[in-house]
């Protein structure tokens, strides 16, 4: 511009000291020649820079804060729902490394390379760091969950109960190998102190086992969740009972055991049967090695008295051999996976005659494991349905079409298509296919 | 192929097969393993059961459990091949077209044996007759169905199909199921089950079928058409010495050839001991069904002398009657080479033990 007219209206030059930016005014303003005709026009504009604010005064905790926080009253409103989360900005940050890709000895390189000193230099941009930044940050903004594999998470995924919490802690040179702990109750016990009135702690009663018959116990408390689980697994790691298994995948035989008002009857099963059984028995037996038992608890279903009325039975079990000594008698089994062929299991070192057994002798192996216990089971009644209307009409109408399912898989195994005896004379005497009755649709 | 079922078809077999000798060699051919016959098969209710027993009331089950095992054990007959006769009743002119389908009517009378159920068919042509086997076997089937048995052949049993088992080895389970499907009375019985003894005499898996109902008829027909020479083979490889010989005199017994039957004789006394294993039922039942161990590494006196006898009398069918000689041979040099050095061991334990 040829001529300069400085704008100096002394209202205006207030403001701008106001605004504390008065020493700018001479960079900051452009000068407009009022006695130019045309650049009467233009209207004098101010651009206006700010070099402070609050975003340079308060600390990074404090903005967070300012974003991230409702007030108690707030909260109880709901207006801590969906409200953002704190980020670490300086995460995924180098020092040394930014926007240009700059090699600065001694900071983000060596300064020496072979014998060769290092020169500062400029690199090509990485069009990639700007993105990957972004990308670390936006991880952090979204809520995660713990992954977990659904076989981990226990019996509910809701509670702890069930879960893996790792062997126990070695002591000196016992490692603990093979072993594994599982959590079978976690909860809040509360007691009242005359000091601190109700205190509250975690309760953690975990079973550690090494799958071979090696198992313990044990409960233990603290106000932490975590504090009392690791208590619970190292004090089960030291008290551990051997148990013998049949052939290293059942009980010895069948037996019952009561703790409390709890009733367990446990029925030894042959190999493929699973656990069937309450859930607390099934991570025991998971624990100690069982992999195939029937067991029914009968009374209360505390996992406390669960688990010290089945530890109480598996330690009563007695071996074949003690059976047969104590019975004066031979322990045969029959399979009849093998066609029932006899084995001799257990001999006693003298074995009773058939004219020495008394006739009042149980001999019936068990009822003599049971101590003449025997189990209840219950009749089985049809279901209701077979007693209504509906049902009989329903039988009706199945009986014409029973066995079409198998008719047609005969059919199609030997003809390659559902017929019927007039399919030869009548080639149109098929039942319409799936396909065949789309395309009649469309035709109409 | 052709010419093994024209013999089926002209010469009976069975006169053969169900006489007293050809059984008993037969039996001892098969072999009563326990632990094969007793081996864990799939069942739909796995169970154990426990007793108390008495050292005789365990003895009384293992001689059930041997009794079970013979009746595992029993063969299906080798007989010939039924020709369809159908005998006219009556013939009714009068009848003629009065329908345009035939008309089978049959006796469902309870406790009719299948074989000696009437069934009769009214042609269209108003022609009464008998009905023909395969008719017959159709409407017996409908009505008094036989388990597992099918109305259709099964698939299983069609030329390509059937090469495919027998390429897995699947013997037992062909030879089940064809006993199941066919009476040993129909030509498909025959085909099928020469089909998989060819199979197995080309394959040399003698032992698939050892100590099954099968063994002993496949031995049979290897005998009735002198292929018995990789059958010896194998048996002398797995030190059944005694089988062998036996193979041998069955194959000159069916086949009309003079030989020396005192060798059987000899033979009896050792078969007996096998035999004999009933008696002690209880050590049986003690030691289980464990993979019965080869007897030849404790060989008394008495088995080497039984041994040499058999090898002589195999050696005679070497020279005269074999087939596959030079094979034959060579097994028979290294057997003995093998049994001299056993022999030379026994003769060396004894003479260390002090008993002349």
């Amino acid at each position: 511009m040829a001529s300069r007219i400085l704008f100096s209206s002394s209202k205006i030059l207030n403001s701008f000291s106001r605004l504390s930016i008065t020493h700018q005014i001479p960079s900051n303003f452009r000068r407009c020649d009022l006695l130019n005709p045309f650049s009467l026009n233009n209207v004098p504009s101010i651009n206006s820079v700010r070099h402070t604010s609050f975003f340079n005064k308060l600390s990074a905790d404090q903005l967070w804060k300012g974003c991230t926080s409702v007030s108690n009253a707030g909260k109880k409103r709901g207006r801590a729902r969906g409200i953002g989360r704190k980020k670490d900005l300086n995460k995924g940050q180098i020092i040394g490394v930014g926007k240009t890709n700059i090699v600065w000895p001694g900071l983000n390189a060596p300064i020496v390379k072979g014998r060769e000193l290092v020169r500062q230099q400029k690199l090509p941009d990485n069009p990639d760091w700007e993105a990957n930044l972004r990308k670390i940050r936006d991880t952090m903004s979204e809520f995660r969950s713990l992954k977990m594999n659904p076989l981990e998470r226990g019996w509910t995924g809701a509670k702890v109960g069930g879960r893996s919490i790792g062997p126990p802690d070695p002591i000196g040179q016992n490692t603990f190998e093979g072993f594994d702990c599982r959590v079978l109750e976690m909860k809040l016990v509360v007691v009242m102190k005359g000091t601190l009135g109700r205190k509250r702690r975690q309760s953690a009663f975990v079973v550690t086992g090494n799958g071979n018959g090696l198992a313990g116990f044990a409960v233990a408390k603290s106000v932490e969740g975590k504090a009392a689980l690791r208590k619970a697994k190292n004090r089960s790691a030291q008290k551990l009972v051997n148990i013998e298994l049949c052939d290293g995948h059942t009980v010895m035989h069948d037996f019952y055991c009561r703790f409390g008002a709890t009733k367990i009857t446990v029925i030894k099963k042959p190999r493929g049967f699973g656990l069937v059984c309450h859930r607390a028995i099934k991570t025991m037996c998971e624990v100690i090695g069982i992999k195939d038992l029937y067991a029914k608890i009968e009374g209360s279903t505390n996992v406390q008295h669960i688990t010290k009325a089945f530890f109480i039975g598996l330690l009563q079990q007695r071996t074949p051999a003690e059976i047969a000594e104590q019975k004066g008698l031979h322990l045969v089994e029959f399979r009849s996976e093998n066609g029932r062929f006899p084995k001799v299991i257990a001999s006693p070192t003298a074995c009773r005659e058939s004219e020495d057994i008394p006739g009042n002798e149980v001999m019936d192996f068990k009822q003599y494991m049971m101590n003449d216990r025997v189990i209840y089971k219950r009749k089985k009644y049809p279901p209701f349905y077979t007693k209504h209307r509906s049902w009989e009409i329903y039988c009706r109408r199945q009986e014409k079409i029973r066995n079409h399912d198998k008719v047609k898989l005969d059919m199609h195994l030997h003809y390659g298509e559902i017929r019927s005896f007039l399919t030869d004379k009548y080639p149109e005497c098929r039942p319409p296919s799936g396909k065949a009755k789309v395309v009649e649709s469309e035709a109409e | 192929m052709v010419r093994i079922l024209h013999i089926w078809l002209y010469k009976d077999p069975a006169p053969k097969f169900i006489d007293a000798e050809t059984q008993k060699l037969l039996k001892s051919i098969t072999r009563l393993q326990l632990d094969k016959i007793f081996r864990n098969r799939p069942n739909p209710i796995n169970t154990v059961e426990y007793k108390f027993m008495t050292t005789e009331e365990i003895e009384n089950e293992v001689k059930k459990a041997f009794t079970k095992a013979r009746e595992l054990l029993q063969m299906p007959p080798i007989v010939q091949v039924e020709q369809a006769n159908c005998q006219v009743i009556s013939k009714d002119p009068g009848l003629d077209s009065y329908s345009n389908c035939k008309y089978v009517i049959t006796d469902i009378t309870y406790g009719v044996n299948d074989s000696e159920r009437t069934i009769v068919v009214r042609q269209t042509d108003g022609t009464l007759e008998t009905a023909d086997p395969k008719l017959r076997k159709r409407i017996n089937q409908i009505y008094f169905p036989l388990q597992n048995r099918h109305i259709r052949d099964p698939r299983m049993f069609e030329e390509e199909n059937l090469r495919g088992c027998l390429d897995r080895h699947e013997y037992e389970f062909v030879l089940d199921r064809m006993c199941i499907q066919f009476e040993p009375f129909e030509q498909k019985f025959h085909e099928i089950s020469s089909k998989v003894y060819l199979h197995i005499n080309e394959t040399k898996e003698f032992d698939i079928l050892r100590s099954t109902r099968h063994f002993g008829p496949m031995s049979f027909f290897l005998a009735w058409h002198k292929m018995i020479d990789d059958l010896v083979i194998d048996m002398i490889k797995r030190d059944y010495l005694t089988n062998a010989v036996e193979v041998i005199c069955l194959m000159y017994n069916l086949n009309g050839i003079e030989y020396d039957k005192g060798i059987l004789k000899q033979l009896e006394q050792f078969t007996s001991s096998f035999e004999s294993r009933e008696e002690n039922g209880f050590a049986i039942a003690k030691k289980g069904l464990e993979k019965e161990l080869n007897e030849t590494v404790g060989k008394s006196i008495e088995q080497f002398k039984i041994d040499e006898a058999s090898l002589e009398f195999i050696d005679a069918f070497c020279k005269s009657h074999a087939i596959k000689k030079i094979q034959l041979t060579l097994c028979l040099q290294m057997y003995k080479e093998g049994n001299e050095e056993k022999k030379r061991l026994l003769e060396g334990l004894r003479k260390a033990h002090g008993v002349s």
